[in-house]
């Protein structure tokens, strides 16, 4: 029952985002948008380049699928609601996510194009600048639940949410993973405007519908991570667990999707600086807070 | 008994899955293909830890592995003539040798682990939340001084490497 739940949230969850995206994009607010497009791409012819490697083409849009999916597994709705508690839960989901890197490199170097190439090494480039700030702010978080299981960070925060007590992590971790969901500002490996689609330039009809479903289910894998870690995922008054977990990914999605179009893309070279020589300073000290704070008060 | 079933059936289905893709290593001609089949083989050997219940290590073996071979393959790409295995290159190099240090090599495996005394088996195993707390103590205990200086090694290798890298800069402007 309860993963026949999951699972209608899961699609409805992914609809909504793509919802949300095409408002962000185009501006008019629209239900239908996303299953029309869907339509009309299964309609579509799915064309495939000249001398391809076939096997990464076909099998890039699917791992990126799987990825996100695996990375969805561990995020709770509620407690008991969540397809795997496992004990590494927020390690898992690191190593789900890193496999996104790997399909986008596939996706990049499938199709035997130009634009899709650079795209697919510019998420290497990407990845380099965010990787350690996803990670770094995830320590501290487990530093102050005293685990790696996402109920149990969950819990951790019945007191004070983790958006209080380790702002810093929060910020850096919000802007790590709209670099993870290739997201604007952050958006180097598809570049509308400058690399012609990047690393979707060569995929049409099933497997682009494929491809942008595999994004939609990141984004909420990711907006999920958001709320659990720091948000205090299904904690709230009044209204019940799954619906404040629903509520606050919701806003989270909105806000990752809407903010980062107000700024200009980020130059690789100018993101890989930024994350190294500010970033991580600053996720250290987010960690060395963190510590003194769980030993010197007590919440 | 049937989990015990399952499990091994698992455990020989990751283990010939990790031995198919280090195969395919040697055998595509793409680089990318290469680098991304060695990523495969490692993700079936953290598959087979998480069989093993050692989840910790298992989901930490697949983690690494996807980034350093996906960078491993950046660089095999930026540093090989001939990275999509278009012109058919020839990937193996001093035959003779490797099938040499191979044999020795799986001679020196199969010695060990018939050879070694293993010890009972573990009659039961902590729970995966157990596991990651006695590995924490481990690390910050005993094995503390050996993770400290092979860190402080690797990093020390790396600015070197990066040191040797950097072209030296031209009096008088350029580079």
């Amino acid at each position: 029952m309860s993963i026949a739940i999951l699972l209608l949230t899961l699609t409805l969850g992914a609809y909504f985002i793509a919802v949300i995206e095409g408002w962000a994009v185009h501006g008019r607010f629209s239900l239908t948008r996303p299953a029309l497009s869907a339509v009309a791409l299964f309609g579509r012819e799915s064309l495939l380049a000249r001398t391809p490697d076939r096997l990464f083409f076909e099998a890039a849009p699917v791992l990126l699928l799987v990825a996100g999916l695996l990375a969805v597994a561990v995020i709770p709705l509620a407690p008991g609601l969540i397809i795997a508690d496992l004990a590494t839960g927020a390690l898992f989901l690191n190593a789900a996510l890193a496999y996104v890197l790997v399909a986008l490199i596939m996706a990049g170097w499938g199709p035997n194009g130009g634009y899709a190439m650079i795209g697919g090494w510019r998420f290497l480039g990407q990845f380099i600048a965010y990787a350690m700030l996803i990670v770094m702010p995830i320590t501290a978080v487990a530093m102050r639940a005293e685990s790696l299981s996402t109920t149990m960070i969950v819990t951790s925060q019945a007191d004070l949410w983790n958006v209080f007590y380790q702002p810093l992590g929060f910020v850096l971790f919000v802007l790590a993973a709209m670099g993870l969901a290739w997201l604007p500002p952050l958006d180097l490996p598809n570049a509308p405007g400058d690399l012609a689609g990047g690393v979707e330039a060569e995929y049409t009809g099933v497997r682009l519908a494929v491809l942008r479903l595999a994004r939609m289910v990141i984004i909420l894998a990711l907006a999920g991570a958001i709320v659990t870690f720091y948000l205090g995922g299904w904690l709230g008054p009044w209204l019940p667990g799954w619906a404040w977990s629903v509520i606050k990914m919701l806003v989270v999605t909105t806000v990752m999707l809407t903010t980062g179009r107000l700024v200009p893309r980020v130059r690789e070279a100018d993101l890989l600086a930024a994350g190294w020589k500010l970033g991580i300073p600053l996720a250290l000290a987010n960690i060395f807070l963190v510590g003194v704070i769980a030993l010197v008060v007590d919440i | 008994m049937t989990g015990s079933v399952w499990e091994l059936f698992f455990l020989v289905f990751f283990g010939l899955a990790a031995i198919w893709f280090g195969i395919v290593v040697f055998r595509t001609h793409s680089m990318v293909r290469s680098a991304l089949a060695l990523l495969f083989s490692q993700t079936a050997i953290g598959a087979m830890f998480m069989v093993m219940q050692a989840e910790f290590l298992g989901v930490l073996q697949i983690m690494m592995m996807a980034t350093e071979m996906s960078v491993m393959a950046l660089f095999m790409v930026m540093f090989m003539m001939d990275p999509g295995g278009m012109g058919a290159m020839e990937m193996s190099h001093q035959k003779r040798l490797s099938l040499r240090a191979g044999g020795v090599g799986l001679l020196a495996a199969l010695a060990v682990s018939w050879l070694a005394d293993w010890g009972p088996a573990a009659a039961s195993i902590p729970d995966a939340s157990r596991q990651v707390e006695l590995l924490g103590i481990e690390l910050l205990g005993r094995s503390m001084f050996i993770f400290e200086s092979a860190g402080l090694t690797i990093l020390t290798s790396m600015i070197a490497a990066t040191m040797v890298a950097i072209a030296p800069r031209k009096p008088g402007g350029g580079t």
